[in-house]
């Protein structure tokens, strides 16, 4: 069933659908409203409009965003939640909720910056609860307890998560790189209820795998286009972990229960893995990436950014200098979304994996 | 021609470049090494041009198709190559073939049609690190080839124009686009040629130069691709780099010669 | 903090610097000079802001080591730094000085060569590859002993700023100034507020001395007081003919921006502001045949401020507003120094850059009519995505709702990379065109 297929399904079932630009934000919350958060990061559409109001030197994840919206492809969906995630995110909110007036009601969601203090969890409890009280004037009561169960279901999805990423690191996953993302990435908009089971399939399914061939972590905001993925698999390169934002990033460390469902949303909001667009000390961001690379025994990190992000571009030198301080290879490449795998990507790639290749050799 | 003719007997390798504007094939001999290779334009289809360049280096070489154990083909046309046997990057080719005519090589700097390069290089003509321009044309041969269009100057008498330059016009633009009409604009105003020439050479060697800086100097530096025919541009940054730049008379072969050096280590490998 | 280092930065305070001064200024006492042709005669203050700047960045290389140094972003709410004696060092106001004399691309050059991305803000550039390299024009910045950081103005600041504590491993303070969508919440202002609280023992720490709470009221008012004399600076220009241009603003902002809470910077404002009454007075505009009336838009574009300001002079033209240099007079009504941390909470929150592209429009709207503008220029600013980023529709509303006429320039705010004379030349001439027409 395709994405569309799916949010027209859940909506005949009386879900309302929220339309949320990246990254992080509260799901739980939405879940627990009977709401589906469907992510809008990469939708595959040609930029014409939003041209019309975004600058060349704006990233193709804003500049698809708002084309959704201008192309009337968000028309299914009963609002959108923007949380603050980077100046370009922020003012497009802006001129959605200002200048074009979408008819639909606007959420936004303002996370504390790092480095966290503690008036950053409180600051974090208080927008929680705040969301909840923006939400509930548009959709009516929330129940405490559906909040508990669907907190609880975040906690067991973020479980499995981690089960599968821990798989993968040590070689004992058989799914190609480009079988693993298209399933990852399904969370973007697959109630939990549906997203789960399949999960545990996944997870059943692939057990295995013989972990040969070199292995890269990714590290960036989301692995599109999917061509790099079955470029690394023809060239028998395993990406054995990520730090990318749409992905790894946001599955918490690890998960308590409190006994306030809301204090449980602020311990993993606070146990999610560094992140620049939480201003996340570079230091920590650093030894993250380091711990993964000794724990997966990875022969390289490709930095694979889209092009004009600045939050993941000012951090680049600092961590591939460490990288390759720790013996590393590092490949760096800016891409546009949706647009395919140039010959000078492609050739970039592959000369990558020649020297990892040969370094292993040697 | 006769079953005693040694050089008949011996077996040999090629290796086949094809770029997207020049194609070059080089046949290397497993004993002896080049024994020929030909240069040809790529034109609209990459199969023939790799079939035709590797016509001309056989006639050229004297040997025969079927003494040929292994082919390489590199550049962006390797995929289209059909009877190749591997394929590598160009950038493992450009390393190879560098260190193999210049042992001492530590960096290669290449500046092709499209793109520019600089790797590092180590023992054996190992890539140890590489960096590479974006897609932007700034910083290629493109970049040259358009200015040399608005200036109607032939490409390669931009080199020696620019080194008889009695002084230097600064280029801002990075932006092909945007630099074509500063270019424009200058030569309305009459600033002599061959100044303009050499603030172009000097855009191209700033925007290659952070790459470099980058990758870090060590050792020799070697220049390859169409650029490095280039005397201007080779002599700027010899200025900057403060050190000579080894270039082969051929630079543009560097590429073949590398693809043909992996396919001469395979067949060994092998034996 | 060394008592030799101590004893050299007095010394250079009460004695070198002013001597230094004395010598580099002697050659100008004379005062502006002729005026250049299209203009009036220049401001006689310029001379005094130079010896101001010039001594600041002279005496800030005996600081370290002597004072507790900073590094603060622009928006910055500094008041709570200056009880401590902190020297503070703005990188956005070194970045503005590199970009006015054209260094912006060599020293962009550098930190791209560590790998910083063309595509980055080139204010963090050149300041990342003045770090990198040691190269600046005013000598030598000392090292920081901490990094202050806003994201009142944008989230860049932030990203630069961790850079530098990572590579120089001192302490980031970030003010989080959660940013205006709506309404600014009670629950914004309090976790505001706490974040100035937990501030006070670090700063204890880094300054080796105890918060003064009563020095920093005072400070306070200093800086309240200032900004206030920098609103009436800009207001000066709604007098026809404009006695000052915006371009001059954009260099006389110096203070405010990097000396804000110090007797000096309010001292320098009331000097200003005498010249520019008297000049109103006596009916002197800064141009000389001011026919039309501009509002600028964005940060300047520093390596084109002098060519900028002719072209247009010439064509009886004059800048009397911009969003920016409003920047640092908008909100000051709202300081208050009998509820420091709480009015600074709002003062510092509420600028232009953290509200909505709603609150933006309003604000321009009412720039356009208070200063009676005829049309505007809009720099579209590589570096500054916040900036920018909504000025496509803030263009075509404004035409709709006040039939303002208006051009956007493509440009960034210092690399000059990214700026072409051609095309720029072209869109101006246009819009003279559609102005006169």
């Amino acid at each position: 069933m395709s994405r569309r297929e799916y949010l027209k399904n859940q909506k005949q079932k009386g879900r309302r659908l929220i339309g949320v630009f990246p990254a992080h934000y509260p799901r739980e919350i939405l879940w627990a409203f009977n709401s589906l958060p469907a992510e809008i990061w990469d939708p595959p559409l040609d930029i014409e409009g939003a041209n019309a109001h975004l600058q060349p030197y704006i990233c193709s994840v804003v500049k698809l965003g708002l084309e959704l919206i201008l192309q009337g492809k968000g028309d299914m969906l009963d609002g959108f939640l923007f949380p603050h995630t980077c100046d370009s995110i922020q003012n497009m909110a802006s001129i959605v909720y200002d200048y074009l007036g979408v008819g639909k009601p606007c959420y936004f969601f303002y996370h504390p910056k790092a480095p966290y203090r503690p008036s950053s969890r409180r600051y974090y409890l208080e927008q929680l609860k705040s969301l909840v009280s923006r939400l509930e004037r548009d959709l009516g009561p929330m129940d405490e307890n559906e909040l508990r169960r669907r907190v609880e279901q975040g906690h067991h999805l973020a479980s499995i998560l981690r089960e599968i990423y821990d798989a993968r690191r040590r070689g004992g996953l058989s799914a190609s790189n480009a079988d693993f993302y298209r399933m990852i990435r399904q969370g973007e908009y697959l109630h939990p209820d549906d997203f789960i089971p399949l999960l545990e399939d996944f997870l059943k399914a692939s057990r295995g795998g013989d972990g040969k061939g070199p292995g890269v972590i990714l590290s960036g905001v989301l692995p599109n286009p999917p061509e790099i993925l079955n470029l690394l698999d023809e060239l028998g390169v395993r990406v054995v972990d990520d730090d990318l934002l749409c992905c790894g990033r946001r599955i918490p460390m690890h998960t308590t229960m409190a006994q306030d469902p809301f204090e449980a949303l602020v311990d993993s909001y606070f146990a999610m893995p560094p992140c620049t667009t939480k201003d996340s000390p570079l230091k920590g961001r650093v030894d993250y990436l380091l711990e993964k690379i000794a724990a997966s025994k990875a022969k390289g990190v490709i930095f694979y950014l889209v092009k004009f992000c600045e939050p993941e571009w000012f951090d680049v030198p600092c961590m591939a200098e460490a990288v390759k301080e720790a013996g590393a290879a590092v490949l760096t490449v800016d891409v546009d979304l949706n647009q395919g795998l140039s010959g000078q990507l492609t050739t970039r790639i592959e000369a990558f994996v020649e020297m990892i290749g040969r370094q292993q050799e040697a | 021609m006769t079953a005693e003719d040694p050089i008949k007997n011996r077996d040999c390798v090629a290796g086949i470049d094809v770029g997207s504007l020049s194609t070059e094939a080089l046949i290397l001999d497993m004993e002896c090494g080049t024994a020929g290779y030909a240069i040809v334009q790529t034109g609209a289809n990459s199969t023939d041009a790799a079939v035709s360049a590797l016509e001309k280096a056989l006639a050229a070489s004297g040997i025969e198709r079927d003494q040929i154990r292994r082919i390489v083909a590199t550049g962006y046309g390797r995929v289209s190559i059909p009877f190749s046997d591997k394929r590598v990057t160009e950038i493992s080719c450009h390393a190879m073939g560098a260190f193999h005519l210049f042992p001492d090589t530590g960096i290669v700097i290449d500046i092709g049609g499209q793109d520019s390069k600089v790797i590092r290089v180590g023992e054996g003509g190992r890539v140890l690190d590489f960096a590479m321009n974006d897609k932007c044309a700034a910083g290629t041969g493109r970049f040259l080839e358009v200015m040399a269009d608005k200036l109607q100057v032939a490409l390669d008498d931009m080199g020696p124009l620019s080194l008889k330059a009695g002084g230097e016009i600064g280029i801002s633009s990075v932006c092909t686009v945007f630099a074509e009409s500063e270019v424009v604009s200058l030569v309305a105003r009459n600033h002599p040629k061959e100044e303009i020439i050499r603030g172009l050479h000097r855009a191209i060697v700033n925007r290659v130069w952070s790459m470099v800086k980058g990758i870090g100097v060590r050792g020799a530096v070697t220049m390859s691709g169409g650029v490095a025919k280039n005397s201007g541009v080779v002599s700027l940054m010899e200025e900057k780099l403060g050190q000579p730049i080894h270039v082969y008379s051929e630079p543009q072969i560097i590429g073949a010669l590398g693809a043909a050096l992996v396919a001469r280590r395979d067949l060994q490998d092998v034996q | 903090m060394s008592l030799v280092k101590r004893a050299r930065y007095h010394f250079m305070k009460d004695i070198g610097a002013p001597a230094v001064m004395r010598l580099s200024g002697a050659g100008r006492k004379k005062g502006p000079g002729r005026p250049k042709p299209g203009f009036g005669p220049g401001l006689n203050c310029a001379v005094r802001l130079k010896e101001i700047m010039t001594r600041h960045y002279f005496l800030s290389r005996y600081a370290e080591g002597a004072k507790p140094v900073a590094w603060v972003t622009s928006g910055a709410p500094v008041e709570i730094l200056r009880p401590f004696g902190f020297y503070t060092i703005y990188p956005e106001n070194h970045g503005a000085l590199c970009g006015a004399q054209r260094l912006g691309p060599e020293l962009c050059a550098e930190a791209e060569a560590h790998g910083y991305h063309q595509d980055l803000c080139s204010y963090a550039r050149i300041d990342l590859g003045h770090f990198l390299s040691g190269k600046t024009p005013v000598g030598r910045l000392p090292r920081p002993d901490l990094l202050f950081a806003s994201n009142n103005i944008c989230q860049t600041v932030v990203y630069w700023y961790r850079v530098l504590a990572h590579q120089l491993k001192i302490p980031l303070l970030l003010f989080d100034t959660p940013y205006n969508f709506e309404d600014i919440t009670e629950n914004d202002v309090a976790y505001m507020v706490r974040q100035l609280e937990e501030m006070i023992p670090v700063l204890e720490e880094v300054s080796g001395r105890r918060f003064d709470s009563r020095k920093f009221q005072e400070m306070t008012g200093i800086s309240r007081d200032s900004s206030f004399a920098w609103g009436e600076v800009l207001a000066t220009m709604k007098t026809r003919p404009a006695p000052m241009t915006i371009f001059d603003a954009f260099i006389h902002l110096a203070p405010i921006v990097s000396l804000r809470g110090l007797p000096v910077a309010l001292e320098y404002y009331h000097i200003l502001l005498r010249e520019l009454r008297e000049r109103i007075e006596q009916g002197i505009g800064a141009i000389e045949n001011e026919r039309k009336r501009l509002m600028w838009d964005n940060i300047a574009i520093w390596y084109k401020v002098r060519d900028f300001s002719n072209l247009f002079a010439e064509r009886g033209m004059n800048f009397v507003t911009a969003t920016y240099t409003n920047a640092w007079a908008e909100t000051i009504s709202l300081m208050d120094a009998d509820r420091p941390f709480e009015s600074m909470a709002r003062t510092y929150s509420l600028v232009v850059l953290n509200n909505s592209l709603d609150h933006r429009l309003q604000l321009m709207e009412r720039l356009i009519k208070e200063y009676h503008v005829d049309g505007l220029v809009i720099h579209s600013a590589k570096s500054c995505k916040p900036y920018s980023v909504g000025q496509y529709d803030i263009k075509r509303l404004l035409m709709d709702r006040l039939g303002i006429p208006s051009v956007i320039v493509d440009a960034d705010i210092t690399d000059f990379r990214a700026y072409s004379e051609e095309q720029t030349r072209t869109r101006l001439e246009a819009f003279f065109e559609t102005l006169e027409g």
